[in-house]
């Protein structure tokens, strides 16, 4: 085994999408954004290898191996059954003290990266093999027994009843060891997101910023009118920006991890919530992630109130645009033999006033 | 139901200038009388031409108007016949210039105008470079033959030589026949200036249009990007200087020219030093022809060229030789123009999808960067190096007729005259002196120069409405749409209609220039206003000249009230990197000197801040 594959935590920015095996497909793709230079929240991976050494070292391993053979035919019942036997089993037990050393000494030195005493985290779940919705994820974590807890959690949650049955009708393990992802909160000011196309027509030479105050939930879910600001992606130049009329906004509970909607101060409606420069920033940030994956894709983005500029421009999620580009392209333009039929045709149409 | 502006007929005149039509020539007045013309000024729009006319007319200088009248006009008309649109028309109003694209009234004509078109515009497209290079020389040729001229007093008796060689004729009659030639000169000036202006003008809009649909709201600025970045002349003057600071520099002789002497003195000390004479020899070569560079739009009598006043140049070249020792770059980077440039239209057209966009974007481009050259360089030729010559030669005119009592001061006065006015003058001037009789012109002009004169002044106070007039539904005309702006967005902050949120202390106008600024407003109602600009304050002027450019070192962006995409401060200041919004309308009227004001070049809009104590 390398160094790497031994590490019971990994930082983000020392990952590659390469060492899903040794953290889990969601933190593998994090290090793979930064790679590419895509700004993501600082945090760091729990490994796979950890939750290995966890079950080992503290013999849940072979406690559920022995329960095992008695699993017989999936059912939703027996499934149950055994996930009750194994959550109860890992919530319980203690980890073991160099490992619980290890993540909280990674949460400590994240703390002061961070600037903040107890930062608030999420505690991500993160299987090498995509099993979508399967296992938690938690929010707004703060201090190093909540993170303890909650990192057990997410590893006993890959043993709920709904993922052990995925695992069995698919043949997997019954065993399964996961990452943990644990990146910093994004304490947005504002949030949006960004397609690097018109979502409007199309347009591949504009880029699309949707954005209003506070977290993301609001506008992804469509309950405030956001601000919108086209970009042009090749000159890089604000082209245009609508002013939305963002009355409310969501947070974070205080002390929770639950989203509560509140009103935007007045004075703060009709201004811009973004910047020139943050506007340019994610524009930039846009393009490179297009560039990137070679195609459009649209993702969400917080600005950090807690880091400065350019830091604190995080980006949440991508996923390739899936509207425009689906669609076949039809020429916009009326062929014409030449440049004169051209001329001609434009002239004869003239410039339409209203 | 769209909203209307005034009518143009019931503008009402300002008191005091009762009879201020006399000024002009009749066929400019907008009148009641002829009920179908009346009823045609009325249902058309007409928009104050504030992009070449920021102050009021002089008698006389309404003579490039009248050129240009005629020539875009008979292009449009007449020798392309493009197909729906003629020319545009022309009225003063209290003074000020207004003017109206007119389109082909009867549709039925407009496709037995088509194959003419194809013909005749299609030979000078497929020729372009050649006639071009022959338009230059024809150019050089009228610009020769101006400059050759001489108006010098009448002989207390004529030369021996006229009898001897038998020549026949008198110096009354040369003085009247070389100030006709003088007009006729100025006059043919302006048929070439129109040569491929209207094509170049409707290929511009071409490519704009043909880019618009490919890329919709595609930026002004992106497309002036894409098309433009050539070597345009209108930059040489300035560059000029910057050879010359830097050379200055280089010989060691910079603290003699920082020396806060006037240029005449200057230039005398300089010939007797061994250095400085030969920095003098360079100086002469940039003279001639970019110093001819006008200190204005050229427009007007009072836009004198740096040759005119050598004071100016040498004040730019002192700036930027303190400029140049504190360590900072200027000039124009031309190949990083060019090369960005290329890497906009290269990424542009990757992002194009079908082949047939990809051909009609590749069509729409070729054509804009073919006639690119010729729109961009003309102004230098025409309304610089040609008008500033011009207004010379017409002061050695108002010197005779000073001479003769016929008006009190050559350079103030003459241009109270209409052009007919000064013939009619001459005549006057040289039957009384082959008759040796006293002439009646010192007793009818003065009088009548000093009424004209309170006119003017009242004319200057009066602020002209954006337009008159009722908006079309379509423009055709190419110039209306390229060089004026005129678009929908316009035309409706012109009719001051608000729109989204708008207010006193916003202003939309059109992007000119990338990019952001604040500070203090500098309104700048005349050239010689230039001269009280501070660092880092914003120009708002009605419109901005290319040889303003030795000044943008100072300014943190400008405000005009006219203009497009392609008018001459909008591709200045994109080049000198100056946040920039033009076409705002009423800039000038609602901005005040010292309102700290916000402009986005990107957007378009001017935002009052604080308004001045």
């Amino acid at each position: 085994m390398t160094d790497k594959e031994k590490r019971l935590t990994i930082w983000y920015e020392e990952m590659e999408g390469a060492d899903y095996p040794l953290v889990g497909k969601k933190n593998a793709n994090l290090g793979e954004m930064i790679k590419a230079g895509i700004p993501v929240s600082p945090g760091f991976s729990v490994t796979i290898c950890a939750n290995d050494k966890f079950i080992t070292d503290t013999g849940i391993k072979s406690e559920l191996e022995k329960r095992l053979p008695d699993l017989g035919e999936v059912t939703y019942e027996s499934a149950k059954e055994a996930s009750d036997f194994a959550v109860g089993l890992i919530e319980q037990t203690d980890l073991p003290a160099d490992l619980e050393d290890a993540i909280l000494s990674a949460y400590t030195q994240l703390c002061e990266r961070c600037g903040l005493p107890a930062c608030p985290v999420a505690v991500r779940s993160s299987g090498s093999v995509s099993m979508p919705g399967q296992m938690e994820t938690y929010l707004n974590i703060r201090g190093e027994r909540d993170l303890i807890a909650y990192v057990r959690k997410c590893w006993s949650s890959a043993y709920n009843t709904e993922a052990i049955m995925y695992r069995m009708n698919k043949g997997m393990a019954f065993l399964f060891n996961i990452g943990v992802g644990i990146p910093k909160m994004v304490n947005s000011r504002v949030s949006g997101i960004i397609f690097t196309l018109n979502p409007v027509n199309g347009d591949l030479s504009k880029i699309s910023i949707d954005v209003s105050y506070g977290l993301g939930e609001a506008v992804v879910s469509g309950i405030v009118t956001p601000d919108t600001c086209l970009v042009d992606k090749v000159t890089m130049e604000p082209i245009k920006t609508t002013l939305g009329s963002k009355e409310i906004q969501c947070v974070y509970r205080e002390g929770g991890s639950d989203i509560i909607t509140c009103d935007v101060p007045e004075g703060k409606r009709r201004m811009t919530c973004l910047s020139r420069q943050e506007m340019l920033e994610l524009a930039r940030v846009g393009k490179l992630i297009e560039n990137y994956y070679g195609k459009a894709y649209d993702f969400e983005f917080g600005i950090d109130a807690d880091m400065p500029f350019p830091e604190n421009i995080i980006i949440l999620q991508v996923r390739p645009e899936s509207v425009w580009s689906k669609k076949e392209v039809a020429a916009k333009t009326e062929k014409k033999a030449d440049p004169m039929e051209r001329i001609l045709s434009q002239l004869l149409t003239g410039v339409r006033l209203r | 139901m769209a909203k209307q502006f005034m009518d143009p007929h019931d503008v009402p005149a300002i008191p005091g200038t009762e009879g201020w039509e006399r000024l002009y020539p009749y066929q400019y007045q907008f009148s009641k009388v002829d009920p179908e013309r009346s009823a045609f000024e009325s249902s058309q729009i007409w928009f104050y031409d504030g992009l070449h006319y920021p102050e009021p007319h002089y008698p006389f200088d309404l003579i490039w108007d009248e050129a240009w009248s005629l020539a875009l006009s008979q292009y449009n008309t007449r020798h392309w016949l493009i197909p729906p649109a003629l020319g545009i028309d022309h009225r003063i109003v209290n003074g000020y210039v207004y003017i109206s694209p007119v389109g082909v009234a009867d549709p039925a004509d407009i496709p037995k105008r088509v194959p003419h078109f194809m013909e005749r515009a299609g030979y000078y497209f497929q020729n372009w470079d050649r006639l071009y290079e022959n338009w230059k020389k024809k150019m050089t040729g009228v610009i020769d033959r101006l400059e050759a001229m001489n108006f010098t007093e009448l002989p207390e008796m004529e030369d021996i030589s006229v009898i001897k060689e038998g020549l026949g004729i008198g110096s009354g009659y040369k003085l009247l026949k070389q100030y006709d030639d003088l007009i006729d000169l100025g006059l043919l000036c302006w048929q070439y200036h129109f040569e491929f202006l209207n094509l170049a003008y409707a290929a511009q809009v071409t490519f704009f249009q043909t880019a618009d649909q490919i890329f919709p709201g595609i930026p002004m600025s992106t497309l002036t990007k894409l098309s433009a970045g050539f070597d345009p002349i209108l930059f040489r003057p300035d560059a000029e200087l910057i050879r010359l600071a830097k050379l200055a520099i280089e010989v060691g002789i910079e603290d003699l020219i920082l020396k806060p002497l006037k240029a005449e003195d200057l230039m005398k000390e300089l010939s007797t030093h061994p250095v400085g004479k030969e920095w003098l020899k360079e100086l002469e070569k940039s003279r001639y022809p970019w110093f001819h560079i006008s200190t204005g739009t050229g427009w007007y009598h009072t836009h004198i060229s740096w040759n005119d006043n050598l004071n100016i140049p040498f004040d730019a070249i002192r700036t930027n030789i303190t400029t140049l020792k504190s360590g900072r770059e200027i000039g124009r980077p031309t190949a990083q123009i060019l090369k960005e440039r290329d890497r906009i239209a290269d990424e542009y057209r990757k992002l194009i999808k079908t082949d047939a966009d990809r051909e009609a974007f590749d069509q729409g481009l070729s054509i804009a960067r073919l006639v690119l050259p010729y729109a961009e360089d003309h102004n230098f030729y025409v309304e610089h190096w040609f008008h500033t010559l011009f207004w010379a030669k017409v002061r050695q005119v108002g010197q005779i007729l000073q001479n003769a009592g016929f008006i009190e001061n050559a350079d103030e006065d003459i241009w109270f005259f209409r052009r007919d006015e000064i013939k009619q003058a001459l005549w006057d001037h040289v039957t009384s002196w082959s008759t040796g009789v006293r002439a009646r012109g010192p007793s009818y002009w003065p009088k009548e120069i000093a009424w004209r004169k309170g006119v003017y002044a009242k004319f200057k106070e009066w602020q002209p409405p954006a337009a008159l007039g009722t908006p079309p539904d379509v423009v055709t005309e190419p110039f209306t749409i390229v060089l004026w702006g005129v678009t929908n967005n316009v035309l409706q902050s012109w009719l001051g209609s608000g729109g989204d949120g708008g207010s006193e202390n916003e202003i939309q106008g059109s992007p000119g220039s990338s990019g952001t600024a604040e500070g203090p407003a500098r309104v700048l109602k005349t050239v010689e206003q230039l001269a009280d600009l501070k660092q880092g304050e914003i120009l708002v002027a009605t419109t901005t000249s290319p040889s303003w450019a030795p000044s943008f070192v100072k300014i943190a962006g400008a405000v005009t009230d006219v203009g497009g995409p392609m008018c001459h401060a909008a591709i200045v200041c994109r080049e000198y990197g100056l946040p920039t919004v033009v076409g705002t309308g009423k800039g000038t009227q609602l901005i005040k000197t010292g309102d700290i004001i916000r402009i986005d070049g990107d957007t378009g809009l001017v935002t009052i801040v604080k308004r001045a104590g």
